[in-house]
């Protein structure tokens, strides 16, 4: 073995691991002896390098003031986050969509009102709502049916809503064809939506009937007359849904 | 016991104050600081041979020490664990400034960058003695791929399996880069005596 054939090897066995013939060159090489013996010791002096410097006292000054930066950021993000519990209203739909679902899937009924417990004290007081949310609701389903391609076609229909919301447009009766012309509609746009739509339509108009029933039953009835009113926004709420998703 | 695990007097322990730091404990971050600093910077100096920038880096690495504290579960020593954060965010650093964190194998080295080979030549050596500060100033004469490399491994100990995961080599790039450096230092070393001696 010559010097150039030791020196090709020698970064793999500086650090051990010699055969007998790279020993044996070793041996009689005072210039590869040399040259091993100072690569060791510069390996071995450099470990004493280690944490050997200090740092400036800026340099600890430098993180309090980060630290304390940071803190001081962090205590403004809860302060104003604290601020921030409970300060937003989910949009009605979001409660209309999940009673919907929650009615198609069954986990909730119309609860069974009991007439000695339902409250009558108070529902003259605020009969004269209801013609008021009906005036508002004719209103919303207009603006919505503005968006129906064949809007003289659907408010054609008679419907056979109570006496009390007579001027509420058809669409909001149970069954009629508006609910066939919005599943068109539907289907013409995106097709796959049809059979949702019209599940849902199908368990509100179910709504719809349960509520107009306890109304018909007891038109003083205050309780029987909200869950008309919310039975009516969740269909407004549906067809709003479905034109909105099936507009270009 | 290392002066990292020494209670210091009524102050507190490293462990006392890795968990009081974790909870976010001002008092503890600078116990934590200060069993740390002098491996802290003195790796950073040795990594970029440059005092303001071995300071920022410093503060840098004690930031994110204190930023990500709560991950540190102590599978591994405190000190393995900050080290190895202190040196990728130097390697981060080099990075950023287009440094070479390693040497590609295959690079054409300057004549200046590459250690003179010396195949069988009547050699002067280093006598084994090397003064402490002459190897200091060598190894920031070193090339940074170079330095990298053998700060790693000679300087801080660690293996070459583990130098080509955190720089990105392979291991024999990270054997072929060691060698080059000791060998450029030994030439550093040897032209730095040789002009030391040559003074009147």
């Amino acid at each position: 073995m010559n010097c150039a054939e030791f020196q090709r090897v020698l970064p793999d066995i500086i650090g051990g691991g010699r055969s007998a013939e790279q020993e044996g060159h070793l041996t009689s090489c005072s210039a590869c002896s040399g040259l091993v013996s100072d690569l060791n010791t510069i390996s071995q002096q450099a470990r004493l390098l280690q944490a050997s410097e200090e740092p400036s006292p800026r340099v600890w000054s430098s993180i309090q003031v980060a630290l304390q930066q940071v803190q001081s950021d962090l205590d403004l993000i809860a302060e104003q986050a604290w601020s921030l519990q409970a300060s937003e209203e989910p949009s009605p739909r979001v409660w209309n969509s999940i009673e919907i679902a929650l009615r198609q899937e069954g986990l909730i009924r119309q609860p069974q009102r009991d007439p000695v417990l339902a409250p009558r004290s108070w529902g003259w007081t605020r009969a004269w709502l209801m013609p008021v949310a009906a005036a508002f609701l004719v209103a919303f389903s207009l603006i919505i049916y503005q968006r129906v391609p064949n809007r003289t076609a659907l408010s054609a229909q008679p419907g056979s809503t109570p006496n009390f919301l007579a001027g509420l447009p058809p669409v909001m009766t149970p069954g009629t064809s508006e609910d066939d012309q919005l599943l068109e509609t539907v289907a013409s746009r995106a097709p796959a939506m049809r059979a949702t739509y019209a599940a849902n339509l199908e368990s509100v108009n179910d709504y719809i009937r349960d509520a107009e029933e306890s109304v018909k039953s007891d038109p003083n009835d205050e309780e029987a007359q909200q869950y008309l009113m919310a039975a009516y926004e969740q269909k407004a709420m549906v067809y709003e849904m479905a034109l909105d998703r099936s507009l270009p | 016991m290392t002066d990292a695990k020494k209670p210091q007097g009524d102050r507190l322990s490293e462990a006392e104050a890795i968990e009081r730091a974790k909870q976010g404990e001002a008092e503890s971050f600078e116990v934590l600081y200060h069993l740390h600093k002098r491996r802290v910077y003195s790796l950073c100096l040795r990594m970029t041979a440059n005092t303001a920038e071995a300071e920022d880096l410093t503060q840098e690495a004690f930031l994110q020490l204190f930023r990500k504290i709560a991950t540190f579960r102590g599978e591994s020593a405190f000190s393995t664990w900050l080290h190895r954060m202190a040196v990728n965010v130097v390697l981060m650093h080099l990075r950023k400034k287009g440094l070479p964190v390693v040497p590609l194998e295959d690079t054409i080295e300057s004549e200046e960058e590459a250690p003179r080979k010396e195949l069988g030549a009547p050699d002067a050596q280093l006598a084994g003695s090397v003064d402490r500060l002459q190897l200091e100033r060598a190894i920031a004469n070193l090339p940074p791929g170079y330095r990298s490399v053998f700060v790693l491994h000679d300087v801080e100990g660690y293996e070459h399996n583990e130098i080509a995961a955190m720089v990105g080599c392979s291991i024999g790039n990270s054997k072929s880069q060691l060698h080059k450096a000791r060998m450029k230092l030994r030439e550093l070393l040897k032209t730095s005596r040789a002009e030391k001696a040559g003074r009147p």
